[in-house]
């Protein structure tokens, strides 16, 4: 008898946790109707800024990867167009996040990484929407909307984190 | 809370001040782009991204669309259309109201219908016809 | 503090971003059409007064000339159908009968505003005119021998009579570009030097944009898009007839509003006919009547009966969409790219 042993380490539990909460923070936006379809704030992006900022960018990226998988499979979406909208958002802000990373903490603080993020997230979507769901350009008309949206959503997460990381400071 | 909020502001660095600035002329110069539509002139109505017809506008005419979940009603009045009845559940095609500007849209994904407006290509000031 | 201010600044771009300061636009839906009123350089109030003021003359013409809800013309009508007088006194109405029974001599009778029977047969005295079977060919046949026309009506000491009970005036083809006259002469008592009317796509250009001129699209006659666009000298007028805005489909077979008299059938080869008509007191008006005839004659004699209108400007489609066009407009008209070529014949 062979016995296999994975080793959890304590930054595998982190990420379980963190992933837990996001995914429960996604599961709550997606049962509250958004006013205006498309747009929602994206609260579980708070989870993903706390955990790049107490902890690091590679383990935000797992974080938000977990999350966007596990709550597809929960809403009985993976695969759909709903699941491929929230990938390509989540990877594109990750992207944008890994590209400025090195931005100078002296000036630019969590507010900008969040808006820039919240951007590229809208983005990421909206490539989908024109691209595959929507084929066709009136979509554009909407865009104002989603970036304003963007902005809006970017700064409340940055000032929600920004608490949330101030009860509990970087160790 | 208001309290909680100048206390972020605090937090605002000069590189944040410049993020934001960018993204307030973002949303300005998209507006102005996206947004700043002439008078729409025909409709062009699409089921399952494929165009279905196309309307002038400036009739006042109700047209039911078979869509995948069942009729959807539209009203064209004089230069603007709007959803009246469709069988969706949500019904955001319905709540969007009247359009009448070049480019704008109104989508309803559960039956497969959405409207576009088409505008002038603006080279001219009014149509004869 | 910082934020507040960069809101301010983001709702004053938001809000010049969406106003276009140097045209004012009014529309309203009169005569069971769109009226478009464009008018340059003016302050918002001062347009949309005088577009009010546009859009009250409208009204009034709409009451008193049309052709089956209640107005003056279908009171004459029902005078002329029960073989009695009727004392008119509306010195308007007593000269536009004199300009539509010129005009109708001066169309060899192609233009006749007194079918008024015809067109109703056809289902067009309505507002959604969904009639679907053709009507009967033999009461076609006895309203065309029975000749209406304006001719037959007398006026004297302002006292009309017809001596013709099948005479039933309906100045469809007439009233809109009569609007587009008034308008000019409103536009004129209030100073505006700059504008573009638009009713029911017969337009009148009155000055400029700026520095050009108005500009103007053709609509294709079957497609969802212009065939071509025109530049509108200050005075100009243009008109349309076609096939295409008011017709009934019955067995897939187009049956337009544009009747011809002589046989009381709608004319089925030509798709439309558009004129341009240089400034003049009754330019507007001339654009809506004499773009009929054109349409209505056979093909052989559509240039003919131009030279004979004194027409310089004219666009013809005929059903296999070939374009007739006069020489004076083919240098001054601009193609839509889609548009071939082979097809257009020059006069």
């Amino acid at each position: 008898m062979t016995l296999s042993t994975i080793n959890i380490s304590d930054r595998d539990h982190q990420i379980a946790k963190l992933s837990a909460i996001a995914i429960a923070l996604s599961l709550v936006e997606f049962f509250f109707p958004s006013p205006i379809p498309g747009v929602k704030p994206g609260i579980a992006n708070i989870i993903i800024l706390y955990t790049i900022f107490k902890f690091d960018l590679r383990m935000g990226i797992w974080v938000s990867i977990i999350r966007v998988f596990v709550t597809s499979i929960i809403l009985g979406s993976f695969l759909s167009p709903t699941f491929f909208l929230s990938l390509s958002g989540a990877l594109l802000s990750l992207l944008s996040l890994i590209i400025f990373r090195n931005l100078n903490p002296k000036y630019f603080s969590l507010i900008s990484f969040s808006l820039i993020a919240s951007l590229a997230h809208i983005i990421g979507q909206f490539v989908i929407v024109r691209l595959w769901i929507i084929p066709h350009n009136g979509i554009f008309y909407l865009l104002p909307i989603f970036i304003l949206s963007a902005f809006i959503f970017g700064l409340v997460n940055a000032l929600v984190t920004n608490k949330l990381l101030q009860l509990n400071p970087k160790k | 809370m208001i309290k909680e909020i100048l206390k972020f502001f605090n937090t605002i660095k000069a590189g944040d001040w410049f993020i934001i600035i960018l993204f307030c002329a973002l949303i300005i110069v998209s507006t102005k782009f996206l947004w700043n539509l002439p008078q729409g002139e025909y409709l062009e109505i699409y089921k399952n991204n494929k165009i279905l017809a196309t309307y002038s506008l400036n009739q006042k005419i109700t047209k039911i669309i078979n869509g995948a979940k069942g009729d959807t009603k539209i009203i064209i009045d004089n230069g603007r259309v709007r959803f009246v009845s469709a069988p969706c559940t949500k019904k955001y095609c319905i709540h969007q109201g009247w359009i009448n500007k070049a480019n704008q849209i109104i989508i309803c994904i559960p039956n497969k219908i959405s409207i576009s407006i088409l505008g002038n290509k603006k080279n001219y000031d009014s149509i004869n016809y | 503090m910082h934020l507040n201010r960069l809101l301010l600044y983001f709702l004053i771009g938001l809000l010049i971003g969406c106003s276009d300061s140097k045209v004012n636009q009014g529309k309203d839906f009169i005569f069971g059409t769109l009226i478009d009123i464009k008018i340059y350089g003016e302050s918002k109030i001062d347009a949309e007064k005088v577009s009010n003021e546009i859009f009250t003359e409208f009204h009034r013409l709409h009451k008193l000339l049309h052709p089956w809800e209640k107005s003056l013309i279908t009171d004459i009508n029902t005078a002329i159908s029960e073989n009695k007088s009727i004392t008119i006194d509306s010195n308007e109405i007593l000269t536009i009968l004199n300009n539509v029974q010129r005009l109708e001599t001066q169309t060899q009778n192609l233009f006749n505003p007194s079918i008024g029977k015809l067109i109703k047969l056809w289902g067009f005295h309505s507002n959604d005119y969904n009639h679907k079977k053709i009507p009967n060919e033999k009461i076609i046949q006895e309203l065309v021998s029975s000749n209406p026309s304006m001719q037959s009506i007398r006026i004297e000491n302002g006292i009309l009579k017809s001596n013709n009970e099948n005479v039933q005036i309906d100045l469809g083809g007439y009233a809109k570009g009569y609007a587009l006259d008034q308008a000019k002469k409103i536009l004129k008592e209030n100073n505006v030097e700059n504008a573009l009317i638009n009713i029911g796509g017969n337009i009148l250009a009155v000055g400029k944009y700026g520095k050009r001129d108005w500009v103007v699209g053709i609509q294709n006659p079957r497609k969802p898009n212009v065939l071509a666009t025109i530049a509108l000298k200050p005075g100009w007028a243009i008109g349309t007839s076609g096939d295409y805005q008011r017709y009934i489909m019955v067995n897939n077979q187009r049956y337009s509003h544009l009747i011809n008299p002589k046989t009381g059938y709608p004319e089925n080869k030509t798709q439309s006919a558009t004129i341009l008509l240089p400034p003049a007191e009754d330019s507007g008006a001339l654009s809506d009547v004499f773009s009929k005839p054109l349409f209505i004659i056979d093909k052989e004699n559509k240039a003919t009966m131009a030279k004979k209108l004194n027409i310089k400007y004219f666009l013809i489609i005929m059903n296999d969409d070939s374009i007739l066009i006069s020489e004076s407009l083919n240098k001054e008209i601009n193609w839509e790219d889609d548009i071939d070529k082979r097809n257009i014949k020059i006069f």
